[in-house]
């Protein structure tokens, strides 16, 4: 991961000194004028973003929020692929319009970029065996798996600092420590263990014997991506989205992609889209 | 919990882990593997020759800055290159430019650089005595150049090309880093979907990646004995 990041500042600090200060332009007047929105979108993050193989065609949660704003501005619609270290910069280089990329609001990333309001939440939480843990304080003094260089890693030392953490290059390594009794616990992003718990459940021989509990240690605000000071296109997706809310659009997209009938299912809790000041 | 391996995944995904998303979308997969890599071949095959040569010029400018070109991009690592093409080149010469033409241009500066090298131990590597006669029959230096020793050390350079060049077949996986939807990018894509056969997917393109390098030094072999009638040294 840290070789991603020094990338990544390599290459904002490349297209800084290319840009200079970006412009201001009217991605709205723009989209319209030539009939498409491109959209930066994940291309292997199931249920966020993935190509159907058989119909080859994009889908998932981000996908659906796209479609509907493009569907609503009246043009067509063409995704590209992005990746974490990449999306920033194709999107202030005005190469997608919008991003669509499982992007958490924070500050930092704020002053590059505008958010809309929040159209995902998830939060770090914890992926055990059924009835073992209730609260934080079922997880001191044990051990808990996670991934290396993870904000993940970093939010569970300073919420339970008596843990031992034990850090794994990625999530699955982690979910065998979990089903071998190395760990009590795996934890990140609720989104993230929910596919893991989903994973569980399809094989019959641990089918049933795993959960999420409702303890959440941080909260992680996913919105969509526009550049920075394009007041008028940041407002009418705003007002798409919060729509999508009123209309009950978005409750179904969500129950499409995490439904209890999908691949990882959550709860959306009390969670609605609303003009929300998250991660700012 | 481990059952036998299941490569019906791999079936059912076939046509994706060839084409990608084409009709309905740009090439993917082995297709987009296999164009990437041909492309860049025949660029890197030339860049190689021209950087080569200017580095056994006997113009002392002109030598320098050849090896230092050389020298820059053989001192990065080829996901630093391909990553700073993706941003560069669009920039350059506007947003049209498709990604895979940028790792294109990355895969053909990086193996020119080494190709470079394989040249100048070619030209280097051949006879100082064949360069003398040719000059003493009254051949200008480009004449003994082009008609004398190349041709020689051409012939000498294909065991250390087809190095290079199955190097780089395996090299356009890197792409997946500016998401470009290669065979590797493609691997990742189903196995995030599917989830459950991580073994049998990577094994599959295990085999797919052997078989196009096998493939290709198999080629490179019968063009070596169809050239070697007339090996002289």
């Amino acid at each position: 991961m840290r070789g991603k990041t020094i990338l990544l500042v390599a290459a904002m600090a490349l297209v800084g000194s290319l840009y200079g200060s970006s412009m201001a332009a009217d991605t709205l007047a723009g989209v319209k004028a030539k009939g498409v929105l491109v959209a930066g979108v994940k291309d292997s993050l199931p249920p966020f973003g993935s190509v159907d193989p058989n119909t080859k065609e994009y889908v998932g949660y981000d996908i659906d929020f796209i479609k509907y704003i493009a569907k609503k501005l009246g043009v067509k619609v063409e995704f590209k692929p992005v990746t974490s270290a990449n999306r920033m910069p194709m999107l202030m280089e005005s190469r997608v319009d919008i991003l669509a990329a499982t992007m958490t609001k924070n500050p930092e990333r704020a002053k590059q970029i505008d958010f809309s309001y929040t159209y995902f939440l998830t939060g770090q939480k914890f992926l055990t065996k059924k009835g073992t843990v209730k609260s934080l304080k079922d997880l001191e003094g044990k051990k808990i798996a996670t991934a290396k260089g993870s904000t993940s890693e970093q939010n569970v030392k300073k919420s339970v600092p008596s843990a031992t953490i034990l850090s794994f290059d990625d999530y699955p390594q982690g979910v065998l420590a979990l089903q071998q009794g190395k760990a009590i616990a795996v934890t990140t992003d609720e989104s993230i263990l929910a596919g893991q718990l989903g994973k569980l459940e399809k094989n019959p021989a641990t089918k049933g014997r795993y959960e999420i509990p409702d303890v959440q240690i941080s909260e992680e605000p996913y919105g969509l991506g526009m550049r920075k000071g394009d007041a008028k296109f940041v407002k009418f997706v705003n007002d798409a989205i919060l729509e999508m809310e009123k209309t009950g659009e978005a409750k179904k997209i969500f129950e499409r992609w995490f439904g209890p009938n999908s691949d990882s299912p959550i709860n959306r809790g009390s969670f609605a889209i609303a003009a929300d000041k998250r991660g700012t | 919990m481990e059952t036998a391996l299941d490569f019906r995944v791999v079936w059912e995904y076939l046509s994706y882990f060839f084409i990608g998303r084409y009709p309905k979308g740009p090439v993917g997969g082995v297709a987009l593997t296999l164009y990437l890599a041909a492309v860049s071949l025949v660029f890197s095959f030339l860049g190689g020759l021209v950087l080569g040569l200017l580095s056994v010029s006997r113009n002392r400018p002109v030598r320098w800055a050849s090896m230092a070109v050389i020298q820059t991009i053989r001192g990065m690592p080829l996901l630093m290159v391909i990553f700073w093409m993706f941003f560069l080149l669009p920039a350059l010469f506007g947003g049209g430019m498709p990604a895979s033409w940028t790792v294109i241009t990355a895969l053909t500066l990086f193996t020119s650089a080494y190709m470079s090298e394989i040249v100048r131990a070619g030209i280097m590597g051949i006879p100082k005595g064949q360069t003398e006669a040719a000059v003493s029959t009254g051949l200008s230096h480009r004449q003994t150049m082009l008609h004398i020793v190349l041709p020689q050390a051409l012939r000498n350079m294909i065991p250390s090309f087809v190095n290079q060049f199955v190097s780089m077949i395996k090299d356009t996986s890197l792409a997946f880093i500016v998401g470009v939807s290669e065979l590797t990018q493609i691997a990742n894509q189903v196995n995030n979907r599917t989830m459950l056969f991580p073994t049998e997917i990577f094994l599959f393109i295990a085999v797919v990646y052997f078989i196009m390098c096998f493939a290709f030094t198999e080629l490179s072999r019968w063009l070596e004995r169809r050239l070697a009638y007339s090996k002289a040294i």
